[in-house]
């Protein structure tokens, strides 16, 4: 348990990646990271997954099983590529919410949203994971895909969802984690600390933000410490699936 | 679910959902079929590979495939690689379902439809592949659906003829096509004969009535 040792410390400090920071300061310092990325957020992402995410992200919405009519939402949503599509399983009945801590990222989400015509059945919403401001028992679906380990209070973001979230309403959590094999685990480990940062400083000029990337995937809670923060928190039947050797997990549970 | 690593099977998923909806937006007949299926899920599981997806019609029409569905299925096909390709590219699908080793749950009807409208339409597998993994994978991917259907079609005629040759010569369950059309022939003029004769039986019944009031 990790996560919970570190966030749960009583010097009121939490983890930026490797480095320790106040608890306050850490909101200040992702938004920074995120403000310099959100230009480039989705080529960055295409290049250092080698496209990969476009189907770690195609599977939580299989898992999602959203139908017509529902509510479904989108947290730290960012550029918006969950919402556009769920804009399109929701049809013209049901609801998106995209949101996003950061002004930067929903600019860029939001933008592209009415680009792709995913427009009429989308509202745009800077949210705090930790403090969602929606009804109880108002959401069918809620989804958070790479967002959770840049929140500072992974286990009040985690009761925070399942407030917002209808009775038999699903969780998912899409997120990179701890890879099965070691020898994946060295190849990764060698191409998140040198590789990453370089791609970084090339394309996007900012080689400091992705080192960050690298290493707050290296603090996120693994598989099992996730699921259990999830049982924690109050979620019910969960279980997780693991996607390119482990590298990301995608974690679901449910509103009972 | 599967047990192969989902972010695969969704990229090969996702190079085929772009192929097949590419290929029936330039057919205007297979676009007005499908749009009567929308809704329509349809479960398969290959056992060759240990691998289950869905299909499922959205509005469009397109075609949604995907490796995890938790709604119902109006059908479920189960069978190997070779029986989904002999499938898919028969021109009596209703006789590969029975004929073949498919298992099938539920109605065919939408399953043999949605046969239909692929079989008929022209997929270019290749460039929804290239354009996702590249030249050099994805022509070798490509390649090897084109393979598997190849092999699907040689198969379907193949067994087609060892059939018919095993019906005729081993098991002589069926007289030759030419021995039935002699027998049909045969048939059909004793047929004629009884009517001519059933003819002139009543015209001489109806004379010897003549008579016999005439009398």
């Amino acid at each position: 348990m990790k996560e919970d040792i570190a966030d749960n410390a009583d010097d009121g400090t939490t983890d930026f990646g490797f480095t320790r920071v106040n608890r306050e300061a850490k909101a200040h310092l992702v938004r920074d990271v995120f403000d310099s990325v959100a230009s480039r957020y989705d080529l960055m992402n295409d290049l250092m997954s080698g496209g990969v995410h476009r189907f770690w992200k195609r599977f939580t919405i299989e898992l999602s099983g959203v139908r017509p009519g529902q509510t479904v939402l989108d947290i730290a949503g960012g550029t918006g590529d969950l919402a556009a599509k769920f804009s399109r399983l929701v049809g013209s009945e049901g609801r998106v919410i995209l949101a996003d801590i950061n002004a930067a990222m929903l600019e860029v989400g939001r933008d592209r949203l009415i680009d792709t015509g995913a427009a009429g059945n989308v509202d745009v919403v800077q949210a705090d994971a930790q403090a969602l401001p929606f009804e109880d028992n108002s959401i069918d679906c809620i989804t958070i895909a790479f967002g959770l380990r840049n929140v500072t209070d992974k286990d009040m973001a985690l009761r925070s969802m399942l407030r917002v979230l209808r009775p038999g309403g699903r969780l998912l959590v899409l997120e990179f984690s701890k890879p099965v094999s070691p020898l994946l685990g060295k190849i990764y480990d060698q191409y998140s600390f040198q590789i990453l940062p370089a791609m970084g400083r090339w394309i996007a000029q900012d080689a400091d933000s992705y080192r960050y990337l690298a290493e707050s995937i290296r603090q996120h809670p693994d598989q099992e410490t996730l699921l259990g923060m999830m049982a924690n928190a109050g979620f019910v039947d969960s279980q997780y699936h693991n996607m390119t050797g482990g590298i990301v997990a995608v974690h679901q549970g449910f509103k009972a | 679910m599967t047990k192969h690593d989902p972010a695969l099977i969704g990229a090969a998923l996702a190079g085929a959902e772009r192929a097949l909806n590419q290929a029936i937006r330039l057919a205007p007949t297979s676009h007005r079929e499908l749009e009567g299926l929308v809704g329509t899920r349809l479960g398969m599981e290959i056992s060759s590979f240990d691998l289950t997806l869905f299909v499922e019609i959205v509005t469009g029409p397109e075609v949604r495939l995907m490796n995890h569905c938790e709604a119902p299925t109006a059908a479920f096909v189960r069978g190997s690689i070779e029986d989904f390709a002999s499938l898919a590219t028969s021109d009596d699908p209703a006789a590969v379902l029975i004929n073949s080793g498919i298992e099938l749950e539920g109605s065919s009807a939408s399953l043999i439809t949605l046969q239909q409208v692929i079989s008929r339409i022209e997929i270019d597998w290749e460039a929804p592949l290239v354009d996702a993994l590249g030249d050099v994978v994805g022509h070798q991917i490509a390649e090897t659906i084109r393979g598997i259907f190849r092999w699907g079609e040689g198969a379907r005629i193949s067994l087609t003829r060892q059939l018919s040759e095993y019906l005729l010569e081993e098991g002589k369950l069926t007289p030759p096509q030419t021995e039935l059309d002699h027998f049909f022939d045969a048939v059909q003029s004793v047929s004629m004969r009884v009517e001519r004769a059933q003819h002139k039986v009543a015209k001489l019944l109806a004379k010897a009535a003549d008579r016999r009031t005439g009398q």
